[in-house]
């Protein structure tokens, strides 16, 4: 049976033919070089907005400067979950902008090239960059990533406060920053808070740090052991739980929930209604664009008394780091970007916009004077000090931060003592740092 | 003629077929063989046997969750259906003046996407400046700190599912509709009032559409991720209390990269999504009655 208006099988399998062959034809591709002859990298980076905008700027004087390559620099949101997918794909881009978590388990994976030859044939080398930078940047012995900015974490005091309650610089010790939370917090007429000199979870996005300022450390990369539940852990995580308890739980909870998301004018210490947080240097950016009248301090965090040492203050570390996936169509290429974005003015123009310290070893007087946060001297001095502190570099730590994060928020929420809940966090992460490691073994890995 | 129509018939449907076998079938059954192997993405799968199942059937938070979701599915289910009806029956009621627009109205939240409507809600809940809690206040309550009190998580959450009730409502509303009239009038003759008419007309006449609901409730709270990872996935939020299995799915899958736990966690989903179907179709047999032609 035939029908003037029915396709027939011949036209429809032609147009799919059509169709198949004008998607070939002009369909996407992943080109790799332009009409004028230029290798074309493309490089995956997770900053938009301002911070994104400086790296454009950076990636456009690189293509200005030579003739030969072309970045594309792609805003790339979820950037780990789709740089798993385009390495497991064999499509990857050439330059990855991850995360300092990434490093150990991209490496070990061997999902990320190591850049030992590649990056000193760039004129880049490790003692390049601030010590304190370095072991985020290797894992295993060998180097997987570079940096182009420094997050060292600092206390912002609000200057304002201190002064008007008679308070004398910022804390030094933690017997310093209890005082010193003491005589900030206000409490209304109706007994609700009206200020808190310090609250551990403004903004509760490093739940893992406390234990480092009374002398511990959580994780022991020689041993590969976790170590939540020592002592000096015990004590910060106790201290912790004095302060839920001193405020009242609800009525800090309530307290807290009325502050608003970071990044925006309503957030805690710009509104004052908390005088001290613990942030990196971008903090500067919001108070300058926010509050830009907030007179503020920064100081290193206070650590237990027997521990203060000027010269050698602790912090943490937290940054975003540039690698070049395994399967990348020209390593070289990727790594004469890479090293170009690691040239000093470059560094620290993009640092500067970024309103983070610089994770060089050598720092320009004019990148200091002229940087947007005035505690920038601290911040980059911070990087390079024998305490500075990483997060624990194993591949399973986004696990081990997620068991931390949840048993922070119920000692917050003083739900347990932490002398009876670090050692389960301590069972959890021992069984999940074992079970990683015989999976390794299994693997024939070393 | 036969064999020429089977051809063009499997011709006209191949990209379908190609499509489900591509995205579907094969992803399916790779995932088995996933749940099998130590599979961190970025290196090939090895296989391990049972180890994954054993694994999550000695975790803690496996528990937790599978705990959350089943009190969250419990809740949901039932409320939701009972809300629906409760507002369909309304609605459907003849005469009733704009019940195209309240129905409009309640429909409208199910058209908004997820993500804003859980913003929405993460404001709501706010115990300083919520607007919950500012009513709750205004009557002399004191509203409770919804999302970070352990013991108002849950209900916090299931509230925000029985916001979705619209498209339920939808179904309900035109099931009724198709109730023939005569059957009520019969009811009506036999003395019944409003309350028996319902529960002995109109509930056994669209019992198609409440098992067809019960299911589809079923299979969406046992996958609920949006709601809970905006509500209890930022730096406030009580994280356990929120914790449900497609978060932990996820976690596994996309944060941990233990894509053999992930694929071991959506099997075992799977199968209690399946016996829970087979269940519900099984009541069904003796509970839903089926109207052979008009």
């Amino acid at each position: 049976m035939t029908n003037a208006g029915a396709i027939s099988r011949r036209m429809a399998i032609g147009a799919l033919a059509a169709g198949g062959l004008g998607f070939a034809a002009f369909g996407p591709r992943g080109g790799k070089e332009r009409s004028d002859g230029r290798l074309v990298l493309d490089y995956w980076e997770k900053w938009t907005g301002h911070e994104g905008a400086a790296m454009q700027a950076v990636v456009d004087t690189f293509n200005a400067s030579q003739s030969r390559l072309f970045v594309r620099y792609l805003v790339t949101n979820s950037i780990h979950q789709k740089a798993l997918v385009a390495i497991l794909g064999g499509a990857p881009p050439d330059v990855l902008g991850m995360y300092a978590f990434n490093v150990p388990s991209y490496s070990e994976a061997n999902a990320v090239m190591p850049l030992d030859e590649l990056a000193p044939r760039a004129g880049l080398s490790l003692e390049m960059y601030a010590s304190g930078m370095r072991p985020i940047m290797t894992y295993g012995g060998r180097w997987y990533a570079t940096t182009n900015t420094a997050g060292t974490l600092a206390m912002y005091w609000n200057k304002a406060l201190f002064r008007e309650r008679g308070i004398e610089g910022p804390p030094r010790t933690i017997a310093d920053l209890d005082a010193a939370h003491a005589a900030l917090t206000r409490t209304r007429p109706d007994g609700t808070l009206e200020r808190a000199g310090f609250l551990h979870m403004e903004p509760g996005w490093w739940s893992w740090i406390w234990g480092y300022f009374f002398g511990g450390t959580l994780y022991d990369p020689a041993t590969d052991t976790a170590r939540a539940d020592s002592p000096e852990f015990v004590r910060a995580y106790e201290w912790m739980q004095s302060y839920p308890r001193g405020l009242g739980l609800d009525r800090v909870e309530r307290f807290r929930s009325g502050f608003g998301p970071y990044g925006t004018p309503q957030s805690a210490f710009l509104t004052g209604e908390v005088a001290m947080v613990v942030q990196g240097p971008w903090m500067a950016n919001l108070i300058n664009a926010f509050a830009p009248e907030l007179d503020y301090g920064v100081a290193p965090m206070p650590v237990e008394a027997s521990l203060y040492d000027e010269a050698r203050p602790v912090t943490c570390i937290d940054t975003d780091v540039l690698m070049i996936p395994r399967g990348a169509k020209n390593p070289e290429a990727s790594m004469e970007f890479i090293a170009y974005t690691q040239r000093q003015e470059n560094v620290e123009k993009l640092a500067t916009a970024h309103c983070k310290g610089s994770p060089m070893a050598a720092v320009s007087e004019a990148f200091l004077a002229g940087h947007p946060n005035r505690g920038v001297r601290l911040h980059t001095a911070m990087a390079s000090s024998p305490r500075a502190f990483v997060a624990p570099s194993t591949p399973v730590w986004p696990e081990f931060k997620d068991v931390f994060d949840t048993s922070m928020q119920d000692l917050w929420k003083l739900a347990e003592p932490a002398a009876e809940r670090l050692p389960k966090v301590q069972a959890t992460a021992s069984k999940l740092l074992a079970d990683a490691a015989g999976l390794r073994r299994r693997r024939g890995e070393a | 003629m036969k064999a020429r129509e089977t051809t063009a018939g499997l011709l006209w449907s191949s990209p379908w077929i190609v499509g489900f076998s591509a995205f579907l079938l094969v992803p399916l059954a790779l995932s088995l063989w996933y749940s099998f192997t130590d599979y961190p993405l970025l290196k090939p799968p090895v296989y391990v046997g049972l180890a994954n199942y054993k694994a999550l059937l000695n975790d803690a938070r496996f528990w937790l969750v599978v705990k959350n979701t089943a009190i969250y599915a419990a809740l949901v289910i039932p409320l939701c259906t009972i809300l629906a009806l409760a507002l369909a029956a309304a609605l459907a009621t003849p005469r009733l003046r704009l019940a195209r627009f309240f129905t409009a109205i309640i429909f409208l939240p199910t058209l908004v996407p997820m993500m804003a409507t859980a913003m929405i809600w993460l404001w709501l809940y706010n115990a300083r400046y919520g607007l919950i809690n500012n009513i709750l206040a205004a009557v002399g309550l004191p509203g409770p700190n919804w999302l970070e009190n352990p013991a108002f998580a849950m209900p916090a959450l299931v509230l925000t599912a029985l916001w979705g009730v619209g498209q339920m409502v939808v179904v309900y509303i035109a099931a009724i509709n198709e109730v023939p009239a005569a059957l009520y009038e019969a009811a009506m003759l036999d003395g019944m009032g409003p309350v028996r008419r319902f529960w002995n007309v109109t509930v056994p006449m669209i019992s198609p559409a409440i098992l067809f609901n019960v299911i589809t409730l079923t299979i969406g709270s046992m996958q609920a991720f949006v709601m809970p990872y905006v509500l209890f996935r930022n730096e406030r939020g009580q994280r356990a209390a929120g914790d449900l299995y497609n978060l932990y799915l996820y976690d596994n899958a996309f944060v941990y990269q233990k894509f053999g736990h992930a694929s071991a966690m959506a099997w075992m989903q799977l199968l209690v999504v399946l016996a829970l179907t087979g269940l519900m179709m099984l009541a069904g047999r003796k509970l839903v009655y089926y109207r052979r032609g008009k």
